[in-house]
């Protein structure tokens, strides 16, 4: 039953792209050495191409004459409830779909996209890992995977007027721009709203919050499971549209945005009616336009900062350039490159739901060994991110392997240098 | 059947029932993964696609053997960029720019075109059958290798392997009268036509598909592909 549930999936995502993607692998192996789990590990399971077995096998025996033989013959096995389960250790454990082997594979092969459909597979036997399945159903509970509900968000929104005196714009049909929050800005940042405000406000922005759409947080998309991922994605959508923006606004959710701007138009069959952007990407822009001033230079005080390019927003968002204009205004010369970086650049280890999961923790903190020499390596004793997993990792590793090395967000900084 | 008899069946009615095999068996190949058909993206695109393919293409098939975009994915399993990369120029150069190759083209398809002279190519006949026992060295012993290694990669290598053998044998008339490595390499020639839509040597085909999606997809954020 389970399995069917999984071939089912399998046989619904399967069309060209994925067909062609699969035919094309040459088993040459190169993927691994972009695994950011496989070389902290050298684990030749956490291989980016073998996690996606269970996909390929069911294509193969469900779709070629060639696969159907190799079962008749009994020189490959049916795909089973125990492949599933097995293939969920690396899956999930050991993969943060962060897309680096796509970015090595000779053959061009979108290999996190098909461990992505993998995942779903897994998920829909009900093999994923019980940490994310949790959150996933508290997210379809309450709205958020820690939890946060409506009356959260409420008192959230109320207390940007006693931090700020700005009183938050909450539903208001006919604004602008949208907001959208991760509900970890809500646990552990909730200074980013009250940064954010000042900021938008002093951008002369309309902009609105609302109680409806909050969280742009997708367990679905995390986990894999596309009824959960289009029913948080719709509330979004459907609210957006009520309240008739121009612009939704991911603050520092990855998965988030991607899931907003590149998911959601397909998931729906619609293109969007409003332009889907992300912190990192207005902030700079904001900016370079003339809409706020920041002192320039402001984080130029004996510190050296680096960029860490996070999967979600800078490789499989695009947006590379915008954070990197804003730190070289903002910290000049102390700002320094990590090598390799940009669509390169290598994962935190914490991103794909690996937070989530306990058994993981081993994993994702050598992943985060490989993360912290490069950090060493260019001398810097700040890292930036757009992403607040990104953010939380880095964290957790930087106490982890005890590096004094502090960890700061676009929002606050152009905040902090905000000049009007 | 003496020898004789042995290459003029070869080379004769079982090359052109191999060929006939594998262009059938390619066009149906062609045609499965085809009518899956592609949905529409309805994404707004952050780049442009076109130009995603192009570079796609361009780091891929002609800069990506000789200029590694990811030193370290590289420095860490060389072998397989390095043989791999030589394979596929000997590849090139011996079936593509070899005299002998050429006139059998000529005889299929009507047209010829200039070859290189033979030693080069025969240096690169050689080149090409050290990289590839590179390769299935590394497959036995990198851990990943052997992992993603099963029957099918290894019947693979011994196809391809073997043609490019016993065609190196011919040309320096090695061992064996000339009929009968002449036969021998119609022969494996011929195995490997019927092999190649059985198995992932088809990937020059399904190249071209994978290297334009990723095009589009990196294109479209306007990433670097």
């Amino acid at each position: 039953m389970a399995l069917e549930s999984t071939m089912n999936l399998f046989v619904k995502k399967t069309g060209g792209e994925i067909a062609s993607q699969l035919e094309a692998c040459t088993r040459c192996g190169m993927c691994a050495e972009a695994c950011p789990y496989y070389l902290a590990t050298g684990k030749p399971e956490y291989t980016p191409i073998w996690k996606v077995e269970p996909l390929r096998k069911a294509y193969e025996q469900r779709f070629t004459i060639v696969g159907k033989i190799k079962l008749a013959l009994g020189v490959e096995k049916p795909l089973t409830d125990a492949d599933l389960k097995e293939w969920s250790k690396a899956d999930f454990e050991a993969c943060s779909v962060c897309g680096k082997c796509s970015a090595v594979c000779p053959m061009g092969i979108e290999i996190s996209s098909l461990i992505a459909t993998a995942r779903a597979g897994i998920t829909a036997a009900g093999f994923a890992p019980a940490g994310l399945v949790e959150k996933a159903e508290t997210q379809q509970r309450t709205g958020s995977p820690n939890g946060a509900g409506e009356k959260e968000f409420a008192d959230w929104y109320a207390a940007l007027e006693a931090e700020t005196g700005i009183k938050a714009p909450v539903d208001v049909k006919g604004a602008d721009m949208l907001v959208v929050f991760t509900s970890l800005e809500i646990g552990s940042k909730k200074k980013n709203l009250y940064d954010l405000a000042r900021i938008l406000n002093a951008a002369g922005i309309k902009w609105t919050v609302s109680l409806k759409a909050r969280d742009a947080f997708n367990m679905g998309s995390i986990i894999g499971n596309p009824k959960l991922q289009k029913e948080l994605a719709g509330k979004i959508l459907s609210t957006a549209k009520e309240l008739g923006v121009k612009q939704l606004l991911v603050t520092e959710c990855g998965h988030g945005f991607t899931t907003l701007r590149d998911a959601v138009p397909n998931v729906f069959g619609e293109e969007l009616p409003f332009f889907v952007t992300h912190i990192a990407e207005l902030l700079p822009n904001l900016i370079r336009e003339g809409k706020i001033k920041v002192k320039e230079g402001y984080f130029a005080n004996g510190h050296t900062y680096t960029f860490h390019d996070s999967c979600k927003i800078q490789r499989q968002g695009g947006i590379f350039d915008e954070p990197r204009y804003a730190l070289k205004l903002l910290a000049g010369d102390t700002f320094k490159e990590m090598l390799p970086n940009r669509e390169e650049a290598l994962c935190c280890g914490g991103g794909g739901g690996m937070r989530s999961i306990p058994e993981a923790n081993e994993n994702r903190m050598a992943a985060f060994k490989l993360k912290l020499e490069q950090v060493e390596r260019v001398g810097a004793d700040v890292v930036v991110s757009t992403c607040d997993n990104c953010q939380l990792q880095l964290k957790d590793g930087f106490k982890h392997y005890n590096r004094p090395i502090e960890v700061k967000g676009l929002i606050e900084m152009v905040a902090d240098s905000l000049v009007r | 059947m003496n020898w004789q008899e042995i290459l003029e069946f070869s080379r004769g009615p079982m090359f052109y029932g191999a060929l006939l095999f594998f262009l059938a068996g390619m066009a149906y190949r062609l045609f499965a993964v085809i009518s899956l058909g592609w949905s529409k993206d309805l994404a707004k695109p952050r780049g442009s696609k076109g130009a995603g393919v192009v570079k796609s293409f361009l780091r891929g098939g002609i800069i990506f053997p000789f200029f590694p975009r990811e030193k370290s994915a590289y420095a860490n399993n060389p072998i397989v960029y390095i043989a791999g990369g030589l394979f596929h120029l000997s590849l090139f150069v011996v079936v593509v720019l070899g005299t002998a190759h050429m006139l059998v083209w000529k005889s299929l398809v009507g047209i010829g075109w200039p070859t290189l002279p033979l030693p080069i190519v025969d240096w690169m006949a050689a080149v090409g059958i050290i990289a590839m026992v590179a390769l299935i060295v590394n497959r036995a012993v990198h851990p990943v290798m052997k992992l993603l290694t099963g029957p099918a990669e290894v019947m693979s290598w011994l196809f391809v392997f073997l043609p490019m053998l016993t065609g190196y044998m011919m040309t320096h008339h090695m061992f064996f009268p000339y009929e009968v490595l002449y036969s021998l390499h119609m022969i494996s020639i011929n195995v490997m036509l019927v092999w190649i839509p059985l198995s992932r040597i088809s990937h020059f085909m399904f190249y071209f598909f994978s290297r334009t999606q990723h095009g589009v997809e990196w294109g479209k954020r306007n990433a670097m592909p």
